[in-house]
């Protein structure tokens, strides 16, 4: 039996996990729930029980990787770092992106920039809605949370994508280093003149509270910073997005339930969240030798959290694979957890969950999947649905 | 050693001994209670700690302070007078016997 896991670890291919990793991810959970797969040169850690126990113990499963990817890109953000250190940097962001920040100031210009997108398209009565409007809605949000106030949307969707590309960029391949060097070097510029003029006209943004912070960051500090979330706090809302919404619309007797009582798409938000978890993977690495799941790990060992199996481990959440907002096991670990708990996650949960979704469906009629094209989902690291083609009554 | 009484939806009860200088949350994570789900670990960050203090109980507590009066308006059962969150109440020697009613869910 040993050997046969063996051989099945080492015949997982990354691109297998790209296109479907739910049914490997499921054999992992099985029979070797803390495994050296070979293809990512990791241990994954597919279980719930053991990703959540990693989170709470930051001390041995460190965010400080060494020789990380993401560093090479973004330089030390507050993502790989521990402790005080991260603490610090986290907490001079987080007035920007607390539930009163958010509906207060963020809320009102969400819904201002989702009836601006759907005016847009309105009348075509066809429309992508992942390319007209979850990338869009994802990225002019994201710039006036941060303060980049001067940028353009499409823009901040070239340089987040160039840079998780390079967060990725195990195959060492210049171009991709070259296109993400080249998205570093422009928010760098774009931060410094969001510095130079928040100094001047505070708001209530994260670049100006980390400006304003008892502690306030540094410049470098920032421009590292901003870069992850940039990369963060993009893709993510833009997938749960297009993947709700494609819940939805496959799922009519849920629609049903929510259009009839629109408080509902929060249950729609956080189900979307755990049913395709926008980032499956994350990196950690151990400080020590430590078992986990009954496996021994050494000390240095490089792991993936696997939160898009965590998420669909039938031990925490009945009839894991299907996607249902009335299940009872709602704990998902889409944010993460622990000191690194995601910071944008009532930003998300207002984007997507009460003006987004709830905005869709209400404006448009008879909202329905297009047969032009199929709908196509891929990723691992990062999942979510590709395309999004839709048709409506104007 | 104070003790904390855990009282869970369906009237059935968790004991722990605490000590002193740990939170409630940190002590019902130690010990696996079911129903504190702490996803950030104590940031008053996340509203998944959520539990209801009863009188008397809850005039010996310090008073809810800002960042724990907003995240209480983000819980996913209905806030009440009586409602904390568990990350915030760190056990001394006065709180022993200490009552929490856990909410039917935490998101």
């Amino acid at each position: 039996m040993a050997q046969t896991i063996e051989d099945f670890t080492s015949t997982i291919h990354l691109q297998d996990l790209w296109e479907d990793p739910y049914p490997i991810y499921r054999q992992l959970r099985h029979h070797r729930p803390v495994a050296w797969v070979p293809a990512a040169n990791r241990y994954l850690v597919t279980r719930y029980r053991d990703v959540v126990h990693l989170e709470r113990h930051p001390e041995i499963f460190s965010a400080a990787e060494q020789d990380s990817l993401m560093i090479r890109v973004m330089g030390r953000t507050m993502l790989r770092k521990d402790g005080a250190a991260h603490l610090r940097e986290r907490k001079a962001a987080e007035p920007a992106l607390r539930p009163r920040a958010v509906r207060e100031y963020w809320t009102p210009i969400f819904r201002k920039i989702a009836d601006e997108l759907i005016d847009g398209f309105y009348e075509r009565g066809e429309a992508d809605l992942f390319t007209d409007f979850a990338g869009p809605m994802a990225a002019r949000s994201l710039a006036v949370v941060l303060g980049l106030h001067d940028v353009a949307p499409q823009d901040l969707q070239t340089w987040s994508q160039a840079m998780m590309d390079g967060t990725g960029n195990y195959g060492d391949d210049p171009a991709v280093w070259q296109r993400s060097d080249a998205a570093a070097g422009a928010v760098d510029e774009a931060v410094d003149a969001a510095i130079a003029s928040l100094r001047s006209a505070p708001d209530e943004s994260v670049i100006s509270a980390m400006l304003r912070a008892d502690d306030p960051l540094t410049p470098e500090e920032i421009r590292s910073n901003i870069k992850l979330f940039i990369g963060g706090g993009l893709n993510e809302p833009r997938d749960v997005t297009a993947v709700a919404s494609y819940a939805l619309l496959t799922h009519p007797e849920q629609r049903t339930l929510v259009t009839a009582d629109p408080a509902r798409f929060k249950d729609v938000f956080e189900e979307s969240a755990r049913w395709i978890a926008p980032i499956g993977m994350y990196p950690r690495q151990t400080t020590a030798e430590v078992e986990l799941g009954g496996t021994l790990l050494p000390a240095g060992a490089r792991l993936g959290v696997m939160l898009g199996s965590a998420n669909r481990d039938e031990t925490a959440f009945a009839d894991p694979d299907a996607f249902d907002i009335n299940r009872r096991d709602r704990a998902h670990v889409a944010f993460g957890g622990g000191p690194h708990f995601c910071l944008g996650s009532w930003t998300a949960r207002a984007q997507v969950g009460q003006v987004s979704l709830p905005t869709l469906f209400r404006r448009l009629r008879g909202l329905r999947l297009s047969d032009s094209e199929p709908v196509r989902l891929g990723g691992w690291v990062f999942r979510g649905v590709l395309n999004l083609p839709v048709r409506w009554e104007p | 050693m104070p003790k904390v009484v855990y009282v869970h939806p369906d009237g059935s009860q968790d004991r722990l001994d605490v000590p002193e200088g740990t939170s409630v949350m940190q002590a019902a994570v130690a010990q696996g209670i079911v129903g504190i789900v702490a996803e950030c670990g104590g940031s008053a960050m996340c509203a998944t700690c959520h539990v209801y203090v009863d009188p008397p109980d809850a005039e010996s507590l310090p008073a809810v302070g800002a960042d724990e009066d907003e995240m209480l308006d983000c819980t996913a059962c209905p806030r009440e007078p009586g409602s904390r969150l568990s990350c915030r109440i760190v056990l001394t020697a006065d709180l022993d016997g200490l009552t929490v009613r856990l909410p039917e869910k935490q998101r």
